[in-house]
């Protein structure tokens, strides 16, 4: 009877593959040796690769320390890191951001890692906004490994095609421009537009360039009088900019585009312009369609009174309270965001450097850099703030307005509907509910 | 036969499936055309319908970027070793369930199918946390162990199902020739039941194969990862590479689909049988 | 549960009931022994998370600030049902269900009849169709997100050059196409199921009664309706209902194609409740989960009275004590 034959033959694999799965795995400990198990959330597969050959080099120095590093995919990377700390096992170094160290501070689920940081020598070295992020409230829950700030990326062939002299200043410059460089006939489009994961930062950065006279810098989501920036009438005006943008200069599947879709369209050579992280320059640099000087960036556009609020957004690395291992993994964070370890993540990675040093380094002067300096060189114009990234409810957010700008974008609500139920949102968080 | 058939109803019924047919293996053969065509060509307008210059590239490609190798042999023992378990496990209590009558037999059915209507995302993160507690995370074994767990309810309304098609008379006999309830369930009803064993492990191996939640929230390392836990990762990360993307996919399917077009026949009388019988 | 009996397939002998019997002692250890590994797989693994899991649906159980985890009564539930978008959710369930059963069911029901009669290679090609059964939902959804992809996907190549449309359709874009792509994608899944279950059913059905038709006389419609589907009713009132449970609880196809977008156009309750799991919030998801649980008990329960014969034959139930 075949079946049997065939009964007989699924048991026999079964009992080899117990063995062989029974066999030393890799996580299997030799003797004396400290595991670290660490955790990135912001995963890429470049990152890793560059994360991985640090951690080869830390390990290479610090021997009787190896290093296990788990990458999870980037959007359900927060919740696999929320399961480890919640579990208190697992996880020694992690990735930290602006947006998860209050939550995760909060439920004392990270080391506050002051005593370990004090006299040491790579604190002098970091820049002031680095020291501060170190230093947040007195505690050391991470030590940055760069900024995040967006810049605009352009096609300077497209500009100069459709007839202008150089990248657009201002959010109404660059919706003229994108028009112009729109031609979906050839499979072209003005602006690689956000409508997917992360919709509700781009729609919150152009609201802020509208809005910026009136902007409470320390809490980039309030006006000086008290109400949120949504509140303002300009904010109407800036939505409604967007949407045209939207509407006349990007592609229709752009209402689905996260992270690797927009810049997917612009190193495909598909759109003209993206507003993006300097993250993105190592992307854009090995893309085959469009060469080295087909492109640049240009500053953030500024919005109708010529400014522009640049919410620089960080980024580093933690330890779990839960660490039975706090000494090493401290010793690895110290590692990663100090000398050549965090000029080479800084650059490699294209972040906004963490070290003073990086100010002399001619990489971060030029070509794609250079929108960075000019942003830093005019502090007035580009004006750093601080939007509430780490409330609790951050997440939610961010589903919520990606949610609210399709809507906008699909047109099933108008940038006033919209904007009436943002303003209600944060008054009511604010307000404890 | 039924009744005889115009030959206008024999063209509609022949139309009708072979239109069925072709809905039904288009997305398949798409996906494997996909996985063959050279990386460049994938997005090349107009689309081709078969792969010009057929390529490995893809497949390599695959091998050498990720450790499809290991999730590829990580699903192959976990979804082994937990059907088989799950197998042997719901054989006994679908015998005690298909042959006996007891109080709490209702509860106990009750419970079981209740399993099916729960949404597992509402017992994952305490799930996680328990196993934590007893060292089973990220750990194929820990992952082999809940799914034995998830398969049973199910396995063993199937095989109470099969189990009703045996006469009990079959191991009373060998009873009263002296063989213990174990033996005489093992040697006299198994070898009679062998189709509907061979359904049920392959059911429970499908369905260990695919599952994606479970072993995306239990896994964490590379090295422990299964074949939907890593497809999870590539479609979620940076750039989704369609070409790869379709090359897994394909290697992925072909196996299970080859189990199941072999056992649905089976299968399908374990879940009417069973399902009906409550 | 429900009282019900299903037409024997051929080969069931009709031996059965002599064997439950009254049992003590040594052999109720014995079964025991037998059910123990079962009840501790599922105790230990599934009912303990769930427990544990339902209980945070009575809390402000939120990783994103667990300083305050108190009891809160019904809170959860009244957010959620004053929620939009979970409101929201609740209509794409209802469509996504309805929209997913209906064709599956006319199409698998229709592939059914037409395989019932034997034809050359008629194993082979059940075999076929059987695949789609055999791919996960996840790996359907990245299938046809790759297939209605705007730009480069072959549904509108296809659709193109049959010239039903003229420009591109943004399928998985624009909200009003989104739902019709994920349901031709889950139709695509399930409809074999249907056929199979249902053609199962259908050989179980003896001759006599439709050569006994044929002598009255009776229509090809009054055959289908006045025989056939008397016939296998319990089979075909039972497979809608695994379907509605199981289509109502897979979000992996919906998680692989869209995630629930654009614009929440495709977040059915069980895909949300992935979404607001990931924000943290699991006392709001928590108390989804048990809405969900509590909505398909009291579905099935109504739907198998519903169904239950009119007069209950009385060999079904037999639960001593």
């Amino acid at each position: 009877m075949r079946y049997r034959q065939m009964f007989a033959s699924i048991a026999a694999a079964a009992v080899v593959a117990a063995v062989a799965a029974c066999g030393p795995g890799p996580a299997e400990k030799a003797n004396g040796e400290v595991k670290l198990q660490m955790v990135e959330s912001l995963t890429n597969p470049t990152r890793t690769a560059l994360l991985k050959k640090l951690i080869g080099d830390f390990e290479a120095k610090n021997s009787g320390i190896k290093v296990q590093l788990i990458s999870p995919p980037t959007n359900q990377a927060d919740q696999k890191i929320q399961q480890m700390l919640q579990s208190g096992k697992g996880v020694d170094v992690l990735e930290v951001r602006d947006t998860t160290v209050g939550p995760f501070s909060t439920n004392k689920w990270i080391y506050d890692m002051a005593p370990e940081l004090k006299g040491w020598d790579g604190l002098s070295a970091l820049t002031e906004n680095a020291l501060k992020v170190t230093q947040q409230g007195g505690k050391s829950y991470m030590v940055p490994y760069g900024f995040y700030g967006l810049s605009l990326f352009y096609r300077k062939d497209l500009v100069q095609q459709a007839g202008f002299s150089g990248p657009p200043k201002s959010w109404s410059e660059l919706v003229e421009q994108a028009k112009k460089i729109n031609d979906p006939a050839k499979n072209r489009y003005g602006y690689s537009f956000r409508g997917g994961l992360g919709a509700g930062g781009n729609a919150v950065a152009i609201i802020s360039g509208y809005v910026i006279d009136e902007l409470n810098h320390d809490n980039a989501f309030k006006l000086t009088n008290g109400k949120t920036i949504f509140s303002s009438p300009k904010a109407v005006d800036a939505l409604n900019l967007y949407l045209d943008l939207f509407k006349n200069a990007s592609p229709k599947s752009s209402v689905s585009w996260g992270y690797p879709e927009m810049v997917q369209g612009f190193t495909s050579g598909t759109t003209g312009f993206l507003l993006q992280d300097p993250e993105v320059i190592a992307t854009v640099k090995e893309s085959k369609t469009i060469k080295e000087d087909q492109w640049g960036t240009a500053p953030l556009p500024v919005g109708p009174t010529g400014k522009a609020a640049q919410p620089l957004a960080n980024a580093g690395w933690g330890v779990a309270q839960g660490s039975e291992h706090k000494a090493e993994a401290v010793k690895l964070v110290k590692f990663l965001t100090s000398g050549d370890a965090a000029m080479t993540f800084s650059k490699e990675n294209s972040l906004v450097p963490i070290l003073k040093s990086a100010a002399d380094d001619p990489y971060f002067k030029d070509g794609p850099w250079a929108s960075y300096v000019a942003m830093n060189s005019s502090p007035d114009t580009y004006i750093v703030v601080t939007q509430p990234r780490g409330v609790p409810w951050s997440t939610e957010w961010g589903n919520k307005s990606d949610a609210d700008v399709q809507k906008l974008i699909t047109g099933k609500a108008q940038p006033a509907d919209i904007l009436k139920g943002w303003d209600d949102y944060w008054t009511q968080k604010w307000a404890g509910k | 036969m039924i009744r005889s058939e115009t030959l206008a109803g024999r063209i509609a019924r022949f139309g009708g499936l072979g239109i069925c047919l072709l809905f039904t293996v288009f997305p398949l053969y798409w996906i494997l055309v996909t996985s063959f065509k050279a990386p460049g060509t994938i997005f090349a307008y107009p689309l081709k319908y078969w792969p010009g210059d057929f390529s490995l590239e893809n497949y390599r490609g695959l091998f050498s970027q990720s450790n499809f190798a290991v999730f590829l042999v990580n699903s192959l023992i976990v979804s082994t070793v937990a059907a088989a378990l799950s197998t042997v496990i719901s054989l006994l209590s679908a015998y005690v369930l298909a042959r006996f009558e007891f109080v709490s037999k209702g509860a106990v059915m009750g419970a079981f199918l209740v399993t099916q209507m729960i949404p597992g995302f509402i017992a994952l993160g305490s799930l996680y946390i328990l196993m934590t507690k007893l060292y089973l995370v990220d750990s194929r074994w820990g992952l082999v162990l809940v799914y034995v767990a998830v398969s049973i309810p199910l396995c063993t309304v199937m095989l109470r199902g099969f189990f009703e098609n045996v006469p009990a008379s079959l191991e009373e006999a060998a009873m009263v020739d002296g063989c213990s309830r174990l033996s005489a369930l093992f040697r006299v009803l198994v070898p009679v039941m062998t189709p509907g064993l061979a359904a049920s492990y392959i059911f429970n191996f499908v369905n260990c194969w695919n599952e994606l939640f479970l072993s995306v929230t239990l896994l964490n390392s590379d090295n422990n990862k299964t074949i939907p836990a890593a497809l999870n990762g590539f479609i979620s990360s940076y750039n989704i590479d369609w070409g790869s993307m379709s090359a897994a996919a394909v290697l992925s399917i072909v196996p299970t689909m080859v189990l199941f077009a072999f056992a649905s026949r089976y299968i399908v009388e374990g879940l009417t049988a069973g399902a009906v019988k409550e | 549960m429900a009282v019900l009996q299903t037409e024997r397939p051929v080969r069931r002998p009709p031996a059965r009931t002599s064997h439950r019997r009254q049992f003590t002692g040594r052999t109720a250890l014995v079964l025991l022994a037998f059910m123990l590994p079962a009840i501790v797989f599922v105790a230990l693994f599934t009912y303990y998370p769930l427990l544990n899991g339902i209980q945070m649906a009575f809390r402000n159980y939120n990783l994103n600030d667990l300083s305050d985890t108190s009891w809160v009564g019904l809170k959860n539930f009244r957010t959620l049902l004053h929620d939009d978008m979970f409101r929201g959710t609740v209509k794409n369930s209802v469509v996504w269900v309805v929209g997913s059963l209906v064709p599956q069911f006319l199409i698998g029901f229709t592939m059914a009849l037409w395989l019932r009669r034997k034809f050359r290679f008629r194993g082979t090609y059940q075999a076929l169709v059987f695949f789609p059964w055999a791919v996960s939902g996840f790996l359907i959804g990245i299938l046809f997100r790759w297939m209605f992809n705007g730009e480069f996907g072959v549904v509108n190549d296809l659709l193109m050059k049959a010239h039903l449309i003229d420009t591109p359709v943004p399928w998985l874009a624009d909200a009003k196409y989104a739902m019709v792509a994920v349901i031709v994608a889950n139709v695509w899944y399930g409809v074999t199921f249907f056929a199979i279950m249902i053609l199962a059913a259908l050989q179980s059905v003896p001759d006599e009664l439709y050569e006994a038709a044929a002598i009255d006389g009776a229509g090809k419609v009054r055959t289908l309706f006045g025989i056939t589907i008397p016939s296998i009713r319990t089979t075909l009132a039972l497979t809608v209902l695994l379907r509605v449970i199981w289509i109502f609880n897979s979000p992996e196809l919906i998680f692989g194609m869209t995630g629930g977008g654009p614009a929440n156009a495709t977040h059915t309750v069980t895909s949300y409740m992935i979404q607001v799991t990931q924000e943290g919030d699991y006392g709001r998801a928590s108390a989804m989960g048990v809405m969900v649980v509590f909505v398909l008990i009291l579905f099935a329960i109504f739907y198998l009275l519903a169904i239950r014969p009119r007069t209950p034959r009385t060999t079904a139930r037999k639960v001593a004590g």
